[in-house]
This record gives C-alpha cells, sequence and structure tokens, in this order.
C-alpha cells in the first residue's frame, strides 16, 4: 500500500488530527510517521486517487487544521510516496532543510490577494486618462462605432492602456502590502485577476498589512474589487528559493 | 455558469467554495519530493497557462471597443462621481455584463475545473 503524503512538521507540532479523516472513500484513517524531530502526517493512498473535490477538501481541510496549531510544510496535493519506510527515509535525508523550512514560516500564515477590475469602470478610466484615445473613441461614437477593423485596432489600443493600468495597479498593491510581509511569492495568472500574489505574514504584523488593504481597498473601489484569501497554510512558501521579501 | 464564476465575479467567498479560490495553491504549490511521485492531473497545469494566452485575442479588443462606445465623454475631463456612474452601469447591466474583465476566460476556466474536479460529487 503507498502512502498519501500531506504534511510534514517538528515532532513538537500539537498534531490536532484526532478526529480528521483523510483522502479516498470512505476517507483513508491519518496516522503520523516520526524520524528525528520532524513528522509527517500521511495516510494510505487510496486506489485511482484524482483532483476530486473531496480529495481537495481533505488535503486542504487536513493541511489547515495542522497548519492552525504549529508551522507545517504543507505538501502539494497528489503527493504519494512508495511506502511509509520511504517517508521515513525522506525525513531523514533532508532533515535540515525540513527544519529551516519550518523555522521560516513559524508563527506565520499565507494571505493570498487576487484584484479584478470592473470592466467597464476601468475602460473609463483609462480613456479619461487618455485624451488620444478619448479622440479615437468620439470618432468612431460619431460614425456607429466605425469598421470591424477600426474597433478591433481601438479595442487593441484600449486593450493596451488597461494593460497598462493593470500592471500599475498590480505594483500598487504589492508595494502597499509588501512591506508586512515576511516573503512574497507571485502566483499565476487566474479568472480575470490582474494581480494574484501571496504574502507570508507574522501575526504580529498582521494589523498593518489589514489596514494597508483597506487603504487598497478605498483607493480601488468601483474600479476594482481586491480579494484576499486566507489565513492559509504556507503553501508558496515552502519552495527553496522562492521569495524576495524581507522580515 | 459553476459555483467558482460567481464567487469570483461577486468577490465572495463563501465555507462552500473556498478550495476552488485557492485550488491552484493547493494543486500547484505545497512542497514537492523528488523521490515521492504526484498523482496524474491530466489537464489541471494547462488551466492556468490557458488564461495568459486567451488575454489577448481580438474577442477581447471587440469588448474593450464596445465598452469604450457605451460611455459618452465629450466634453468631461475627469469622472464626475465615479462609483456612482460604476453603480448606474451595474444596475443597467444585463447579468454577466458588468464584470471582471476576463470574466468570459474565467468561466472557462472554472467550467474547465469543474469537469477536472468533479464539483458535482
Amino acid at each position: 500500500m503507498s502512502t498519501y503524503v500531506y504534511a510534514f512538521a517538528a515532532s513538537t507540532h500539537p498534531l490536532s488530527i484526532e478526529r480528521s479523516t483523510g483522502v479516498g472513500s470512505p476517507a483513508a484513517v491519518l496516522r503520523v510517521i516520526h524520524h528525528d524531530g520532524l513528522v509527517a502526517v500521511v495516510s494510505d493512498a487510496p486506489d485511482g486517487l484524482r483532483a476530486k473535490r473531496r480529495d481537495l477538501d481533505a488535503h486542504h481541510r487536513i493541511v489547515g487544521t495542522l497548519a492552525a496549531v504549529g508551522p507545517v510544510l504543507p505538501m502539494r496535493f497528489g503527493t504519494i510516496a512508495v511506502d511509509d519506510a520511504a517517508v521515513e527515509r525522506e525525513l531523514a535525508s533532508d532533515s535540515a532543510r525540513f527544519h529551516e523550512l519550518l523555522d521560516r514560516v513559524d508563527g506565520k500564515v499565507e494571505l493570498n490577494v487576487r484584484a479584478a477590475h470592473d470592466e467597464d469602470a476601468v475602460v473609463r478610466d483609462v480613456l479619461f486618462g487618455d485624451a488620444a484615445l478619448r479622440r479615437r473613441n468620439d470618432a468612431l461614437r460619431a460614425h456607429g462605432g466605425g469598421s470591424y477593423e477600426e474597433r478591433i485596432a481601438f479595442g487593441q489600443s484600449v486593450a493596451a492602456a488597461v494593460d497598462a493600468r493593470s500592471a500599475h495597479d498590480a505594483a500598487h498593491l504589492i508595494d502597499a502590502l509588501r512591506p508586512h510581509a515576511a516573503a512574497t511569492v507571485l502566483g499565476p495568472a487566474v479568472d480575470g485577476c490582474f494581480v494574484n500574489v501571496s504574502f507570508l505574514v507574522a501575526a504580529a504584523a498582521r494589523q498593518r498589512f489589514d489596514e494597508s488593504l483597506a487603504r487598497l481597498r478605498h483607493d480601488l473601489s468601483g474600479v476594482a474589487a481586491v480579494r484576499v484569501h486566507g489565513p492559509l497554510p504556507p503553501y508558496s512558501f515552502v519552495a527553496d528559493a522562492s521569495d524576495d521579501g524581507e522580515g | 455558469m459553476s459555483t467558482i464564476t460567481q464567487a469570483s465575479t461577486a468577490g465572495q467567498s463563501s465555507r462552500g467554495n473556498l478550495i476552488y479560490d485557492v485550488l491552484e495553491l493547493v494543486l500547484d504549490r505545497g512542497l514537492v519530493i523528488d523521490v515521492f511521485v504526484r498523482v496524474s492531473l491530466v489537464g489541471i497545469e494547462l488551466v492556468t497557462i490557458d488564461a495568459r494566452v486567451v488575454v489577448a485575442s481580438v474577442d477581447t479588443y471587440l469588448r474593450f471597443a464596445e465598452a469604450a462606445n457605451r460611455l459618452d465623454l465629450t466634453g468631461s475631463s475627469r469622472p464626475v462621481g465615479l462609483p456612482d456612474l460604476v453603480g448606474e452601469i451595474a444596475e443597467e447591466g444585463a447579468e454577466g455584463r458588468v464584470k471582471g474583465v476576463l470574466s468570459g476566460v474565467g468561466g472557462v476556466i472554472a467550467d474547465g475545473f469543474k469537469d477536472l474536479v468533479g464539483i458535482d460529487d
């Protein structure tokens, strides 16, 4: 039976998993593998595991439950070792690195911030800010919107202006929040957002982070919606060379 | 439309769909151990890439041109009570018309995720 791995932690972690169950159906029973000051929270790996809602939820819930009471290194969803002995060998072979990563995330949470423009509002805004675009728009409106080619060419110019505005707003958002984070990692483009960025934030910095966030929301009100997800386990901060922030 | 799209455009995050709001973190971040294998997630890695590709399409240009065309900015310098105007547009606009820049793309992605992760479980 292969072994599904949820997270690594230090052996001092409270491991609040008594009532949690793992991936699979019926849900797998969680267990803990100990080795030299480290633990791995694992279960049997179900056959035919895919990225199903139930299993993603289980993974995320277990990692989140653990992260709420002590530092953990969340595994990427779907991580499977050949058997428990392979997990133990991994804990043994790289324990210094895991301890270092655990120190780095200790007392901190991941806050994931995404922002999306309201399309009409941002188009309005960039036209107000660009007299040449405004004149072209007026001319096209005077001619029933213009030809297909004219509309594409104009739309391309508007898109470029919106892109520039997006880059500006993204930089503004990151600059405002980064000072409160121990590390910052850009995420991939998702779901219509012009920025997707994760911050590793210490408990002591949380209030200042939230205050900056409130100011940002005010600055962008009517033009962009800013969403925050978290506190999350530090999914984005367990790679070795991922951050550029300062403490 | 799926739960994800509604959640993202409405800017809400209820407990029920949290996993979708942070899906790519769970799927694409987190610790990777070389000697461990990872279950096959066919197609999922491609989904976020699609979002970047579709941004600059003719369809997008036409939509921006149309959005601009709806505005009467003649003689204006700065927006007068911009939030109010936005509010009016939001009220006038048909459901789904006044949404995020890439809401259409988001919908496609959301539906793709829905299939891949079995949202109907």
